[in-house]
């Protein structure tokens, strides 16, 4: 029987961000469909609408007709739509089979029955019998995959499913994907991956900012015109003056930086190599999960790689810890304000005392000087207009873009020749987005430089003097940004190439 | 926060309701058990030094467990390095046991704090190092170090005019903590305790390794982004952890028992980790709990004589102490709603 399942009017506002504005869509059966967009867009809002996740402010769904009523993952399950959500729901310890078999209505023997002839269907084998921690990515994929088709869904909604998968395994997913299409499963493929919409969807809706930017047949696209409705074309307005200079030296350089890691989830980073001149913004543009984290922290010194060779100011810095680092007169401000850069449960005198650099004498040996860093910090709040001048008072009671100030402040007050910063005004208000593009502006003014690794696309063409994109762990080359366009940008961060 | 340190009253209100219903079902006026329980034991002065004799290793090994604890670093085999304390300061205090002199005493107390010491060792540094469980190292070496006492104290040690009984020979006068009252069991130990407080109230509030510490404790990627040297931490907190567990046991041998034998201590070790989190991890909290705690101990003890129940329930009431309080810790967060279910709203 055909599947018709339309969304109408979906809403879905949080506290300072629209998630999903007003959202209509409609899918059928026989084919499968692609929501992309970039992260924050709203696709995960609305998916996390139709498994019941969360409810909708507004609007309703319709599957054939009907009304559903999606008030919990249950109510998703029992009207058949079934989800692979991007992060696995999988009893690691268990075996495949008795993960299978928790929610099972059967007994073990038909289950298993089922089970079978399903791998026999779409050519699986995995080992029932083995836990689950023994298995691949890919694997484990499978396994929720199964779980989903053991209740013969209508709708199967997979979220950024190639995120943890091999090429081998992406490839086996879109065939086994084809097959449950034709079958009459409606598919419903999450991604901000432009490549896998044209190789796998037959149509394509686009989201930008919580609205439903265009829908479209997947044949009519290329990269270039989907990357355009993805990042938007509205260019940035205020761009600082270009601060590029040939002769200026290096004063940062980074050589063969190399980063594997057994953890699926993490990014491996593959011989980076670029350099900052003195008064430059170097860009870093990328899709989150693209390696940013890995590249902020092996800059920041949190990860040690081995056989990276750090220049800073004609010195080896590459096995210095973030401390030591700071006394060499960098600085980061990481991506995770409320528990990485600053900690909620402590006063803003406390956070401030983070940043503890040898000339600051806030710890005078190994004692406290708590009258230094209230000082400090009481300078720091007026200096960077934080909207509060009480240094004991918890920073978990400050705003986001408070917060921000603050830990900027605490960065920028040691006059440092390097800030590397990481989505800096992530989840701000636009005054907060300004004050801090102005403060990021004045460093570069004063002949010191910034790394600015950012998702926002706006933001990096706004401030850097050069752009880079990092995707899969791999640096494109870096470009003038007056050569940059957004869509060039978006090709780039689509995994696309240029030229 | 006011209710973060309001949550272990409720928590003993709760144990001793608790304990009320259990000795009425057991057939006794709860009234009266309780009374047996938790006033008669302080009811005079000897019974509140025996109270202070009982808080003193609890307060002094909670207090060393609090730095592990605050910086996140689960350290539950307090009672091995209070035997293995017990067993350096013990051995020492064998080597002097036909002597006398001023010297012996703070030898042994110092004997006793490193063993501890070098006992909480070993988890850190294969924390560090090796990166295995701390949980797992430190309880599995608690049987460790009491097996080692076990094997001491009937072989090699054990007193040659003793007639093969597990113990060692009795501990000269110089070995032994001064008490502080005629007649009275209680010691000189107990300003060791008293010491550990306030220097643990200095170093947690007033010095970088307190900060180091409260940071990693409420958030280790925050610690690791300010550069601290994680490792080192851990070795210290543990280091600073074992030595208070070692001076507990060596406060015990060199006070009210006088030798090693097998039972040292009622599961010091263990109880403190619950006066640890009654005290809310904090030194004079911690007094508090220690007191709280240790007439449990007493109040069983009575109990067993006046009601002929056994003394375990001492630990049947110091397991509902913690179960309350990580009750009541855990329900603080939550609003309680009183819904009416209709009958087809019910899900399987």
């Amino acid at each position: 029987m055909a599947t018709d399942l339309r969304i109408s009017n979906i809403s879905k506002i949080y506290p300072g961000c629209i998630a999903n504005d007003n959202v209509s869509l409609q899918f059928k059966s026989g084919k499968i469909y692609a929501l992309l967009g970039e992260n924050g867009a709203g696709k995960s809002t609305l998916v996390k609408i139709l498994s019941g996740v969360i409810s909708p402010d507004n609007g309703e769904v319709f599957l054939n007709e009907k009304n559903l009523k999606l008030s919990s993952p249950l109510d998703a399950k029992k009207n058949k739509i079934g989800m692979v959500f991007q992060h696995f729901n999988l009893f690691e310890t268990l075996s495949v089979f008795e993960n299978l078999s928790i929610d099972a209505t059967e007994d073990n023997k038909s289950l298993r029955v089922r089970i079978n002839e399903i791998f026999k269907k779409y050519n699986f084998s995995i080992d029932l019998d083995v836990p689950v921690l023994n298995l691949s990515a890919g694997q484990k994929q499978k396994v929720e995959i199964i779980r989903c088709l053991l209740r013969s869904p209508k709708v199967l909604i997979m979220d950024e499913p190639t995120s943890v998968l091999t090429e081998q395994e992406t490839e086996e997913l879109f065939i086994s994907l084809k097959k449950f299409c034709d079958e009459g499963i409606l598919i419903i493929y999450i991604t901000h991956k432009l490549k896998e919409v044209l190789s796998l969807c037959d149509e394509v809706a686009v989201m930008r900012k919580g609205k439903v930017v265009s829908v479209s047949q997947t044949q009519n696209e290329k990269v270039e015109t989907l990357a355009n409705k993805m990042v938007g074309q509205k260019l940035a307005k205020i761009k600082k003056k270009i601060n590029i200079s040939k002769n200026k030296d290096e004063i940062f350089k980074v050589k063969h930086l190399n980063f594997y890691s057994d953890d699926p989830f993490e990014t491996n980073l593959v011989n980076l190599n670029f350099s900052v001149k003195k008064g430059e913004c170097l860009g870093i543009a990328g899709i989150s999960g693209n390696g940013q984290n890995e590249l902020f922290q092996i800059l920041s010194g949190e990860i040690i790689t081995p056989n990276t060779s750090i220049i800073f100011r004609n010195k080896e810095i590459a096995k210095l810890n973030p401390k030591q680092r700071r006394e060499y007169l960098m600085a980061f401000s990481p991506e995770d304000r409320i528990s990485q850069a600053a900690v909620p449960e402590l006063k803003i005198y406390e956070n401030v005392a983070l940043n503890n650099f040898k000339s600051s004498n806030f710890f005078e040996k190994g004692l406290v000087n708590e009258r230094k860093i209230k000082d400090h910090s009481k300078k720091i709040l007026s200096d960077f207009s934080v909207n509060t001048d009480n240094v004991e008072l918890k920073s978990q009671f400050l705003s986001g873009g408070n917060l921000q100030k603050l830990i900027l402040g605490r960065e920028l007050i040691t006059a440092p020749e390097l800030l590397i910063c990481y989505n800096p005004t992530w989840g701000l208000d636009v005054g907060a987005i300004n004050y801090i593009h102005e403060t990021l502006i004045k460093i570069n003014d004063q002949e010191k430089s910034t790394i600015l690794i950012s998702t926002d696309t706006e933001e990096l063409l706004k401030l850097s003097d050069r752009i880079a994109v990092i995707y899969k762990g791999k640096l494109s080359k870096i470009m003038p940004s007056e050569e940059v366009t957004p869509e060039k940008l978006g090709v780039l961060m689509g995994g696309g190439s240029i030229d | 926060m006011a209710l973060y340190f309001f949550t272990p009253f409720i928590a003993i209100i709760l144990t001793i309701l608790g304990g009320g219903i259990i000795f009425y079902i057991l057939g006794f006026n709860p009234i009266e058990a309780l009374k047996f329980y938790f006033i008669t034991p302080i009811s005079n002065l000897y019974g509140f030094s025996e109270l202070l004799l009982k808080a003193t290793p609890l307060c002094l090994i909670a207090i060393g467990l609090s730095f592990c604890f605050k910086s996140n670093n689960w350290n539950i085999g307090a009672e091995g390095q209070l035997t293995f304390g017990a067993i350096v300061g013990g051995g020492v205090a064998l080597l002097f046991y036909n002597q006398e002199g001023f010297y012996i005493l703070p030898l042994v107390i110092l004997a006793g704090a490193i063993g501890g010491m070098i006992f909480a060792l070993i988890p850190a540094i294969l924390k560090t190092y090796f990166n295995t469980n701390e949980i797992l190292v430190s309880l599995m070496l608690v049987y460790v170090s009491k097996l080692l006492l076990d094997y001491l104290v009937v072989g090699p040690w054990s007193n040659p005019e003793g007639f093969n009984f597990p113990e060692t020979r009795q501990f000269s006068d110089s070995s032994r903590m001064p008490l502080l009252f005629e007649g009275l069991r209680i010691h000189a130990g107990i300003f060791l305790a008293l010491a550990a407080v306030m220097l643990s109230w200095f170093i947690l509030y007033k010095t970088y390794l307190g900060f180091q510490i409260k940071v990693s404790g409420l958030s280790l990627k925050t610690a690791k982004y300010a550069g601290f040297k994680g490792k080192t931490m851990i070795l210290v907190v543990f280091m600073i952890s074992g030595a208070c567990a070692g001076l507990a046991g060596v406060g015990e041998i060199t006070g009210p028992i006088g030798q090693l034998h097998r039972m040292i201590s009622p599961d010091y070790g263990f109880t403190a980790i619950i006066v640890a989190f009654l005290g809310r991890l904090n030194p004079f909290g911690i007094i508090f709990a220690s007191l709280v705690v240790a007439l449990t101990y007493l109040g069983a003890e009575t109990a067993q004589i006046f009601l002929q129940i056994p003394k375990y329930t001492g630990q049947v009431f110091q397991g509902m102490i913690l179960f309350f309080l990580l009750a009541s810790d855990y329900l603080l967060f939550f609003k309680v709603k009183i819904l009416s279910l209709k009958k087809n709203e019910l899900r399987h």
